[in-house]
């Protein structure tokens, strides 16, 4: 992804992360920054979305009365869990997606809840509620995020789902049904 | 070719890449966690000069989008509440003109009173214009800094009571703590402060959310009761004392060994806070343990 709509994109969810809670309390429970690091773990750019993944949990947690730089080790942890996972498993398909997301805000929310246990701070919010309130939320609008940032910015994607498809068709028809 | 080689070679340094960021973010964690309270925290102030325009636009923008819903909802009720209030007015305006003589006494009254409560501590009215951005803990940002004369650990108040204190500032926006964080603690009594022995610590606590918080450690012989008032004791360094904290919703008794469990409503109204005020109060300053003050003992600072 180019270095600018990369930029663009993790201003874009740090700065809803840090504004909606007073639009409207309950959208805090979406994981935006995630959903972006999840994106772009997804894509196989490791650095970038292990870069991403500190740089807006450290911002975050600056803004947060956690530790600085909890949700950037945990965001840090998942972003490299879901790139390893993308490099030995095509994780192309949009309805993969959506437990890969699920399963990247269970990780997530579980390393920083350890993180803080671990250093004596527990959060002030009950662990199990929480993170199933942000798992719904997190996986409903993060798979519509996540298609809408396919369609916004994603060229290297549809280029190797077309060339997915292609060399399905191709196979097809040089298929043993066919040779015959 | 040399796309499948640059792919290799991301996959063999990815997890070089992640070994050093992972412990880029432990220092930074570390320190953070041994610094002590009342420190400022250098990357929490210039995130805070850098987020709080944003945080300020998006709050103005979330007001006025509440207020249109708001008066398209009035706009139903309006033809009934107009009958109906055409009928007040006529009510109204005989008790208008003994309201207006009372009015002005209480003005003349108003003035007094608050002059005493300037001379004793002065205060920077605030908007709140964020919370926290993780679920997990209890923090508001305020669109007051150090340009208004807001410092670390200076209280925060509404009118009905204590909200929590100030942990970060920068030049024009400063992080609270609310009162309902584990972390936070304010010293309170139960009933009027000076004439009651109920002495204890007010925290929140996690399974308790921000509607209630709990008061420790008040001893068992005391006499405790549903809707007794709390008080800050000014004890705790950081509120002067008299401040209203709560009430008392729930207790139980505890023994002559055992103290009271008592779980306490806030005051302040702390879900659904817009303005607030900044006491521009420091606490007295604690006077050393005769351990401290001894010559040869080893200073935890140096």
């Amino acid at each position: 992804m180019p270095p600018l709509k990369l930029a663009a994109i993790l201003i874009a969810s740090v700065a809803l992360q840090l504004s909606l809670r007073a639009v409207w309390p309950p959208l805090v429970y979406i994981d935006f920054p995630l959903v972006v690091i999840v994106y772009i773990a997804l894509q196989r750019e490791a650095w970038q979305a292990l870069v991403v993944a500190t740089l807006a949990g450290v911002i975050v947690d600056a803004q947060s009365g956690a530790l600085i730089g909890a949700s950037g080790f945990s965001k840090t942890l998942t972003a490299y869990v879901i790139y390893f996972a993308a490099t030995k498993v095509n994780l192309e398909n949009p309805l993969l997606r959506i437990p890969v997301l699920a399963a990247a805000t269970v990780l997530d929310s579980l390393v920083y809840v350890f993180v803080h246990r671990l250093l004596s701070q527990p959060p002030s919010a009950p662990v199990v509620q929480t993170i199933s309130y942000k798992l719904i939320a997190t996986t409903v609008v993060g798979t519509l995020l996540l298609y809408l940032i396919d369609s916004l910015v994603a060229e290297r994607s549809a280029q190797r789902r077309q060339f997915a498809t292609r060399r399905r068709v191709a196979r097809r028809s040089t298929g043993p049904l066919r040779r015959r | 070719m040399a796309s499948v080689r640059t792919q290799k070679e991301i996959r063999q340094r990815a997890p070089l890449w992640l070994v050093s960021l992972l412990i880029i973010n432990c220092v930074i964690m570390g320190v953070d966690a041994r610094d002590p309270d009342g420190q400022q925290k250098v990357v929490r102030v210039w995130t805070q000069l850098f987020a709080s325009p944003l945080q300020n636009a998006s709050s103005k923008a979330s007001g006025a989008t509440s207020n249109f819903f708001q008066q398209i909802w009035n706009f139903r009720s309006t033809a009934h509440e107009n009958e109906q209030l055409k009928q007040r007015l006529s009510e109204l305006e005989a008790q208008l003109n003994t309201a207006r003589q009372a009015e002005a006494e209480n003005e003349r009254l108003q003035a007094l009173l608050d002059l005493k409560q300037q001379n004793e501590i002065k205060s920077v009215p605030a908007r709140v214009i964020a919370r926290d951005p993780s679920v997990w803990f209890n923090t508001i940002t305020i669109n007051r800094g150090s340009t208004s004369g807001v410092a670390v650990n200076m209280p925060v108040v509404t009118g009905s009571g204590i909200v929590g204190r100030v942990i970060t500032v920068s030049p024009f926006a400063s992080q609270v703590m609310l009162i309902t964080d584990e972390k936070a603690g304010a010293g309170a009594v139960v009933g009027q402060l000076g004439q009651s022995g109920a002495l204890g610590s007010v925290r929140g606590r996690a399974d308790l959310g921000v509607s209630v918080v709990e008061m420790r450690y008040v001893s068992g012989l005391e006499k405790v009761e549903v809707n007794d008032t709390v008080m800050t004791t000014g004890q705790d360094g950081i509120y002067p004392p008299g401040l209203n904290v709560g009430r008392v919703v729930d207790v139980k008794n505890g023994t002559a060994t055992q103290a009271h469990q008592i779980l306490i409503q806030p005051g302040a109204q702390l879900d659904h806070l817009e303005e607030v005020a900044v006491l521009l109060y420091r606490a007295p300053q604690r006077t050393p343990t005769p351990q401290e003050t001894l010559p040869n003992v080893e200073k935890s600072g140096k």
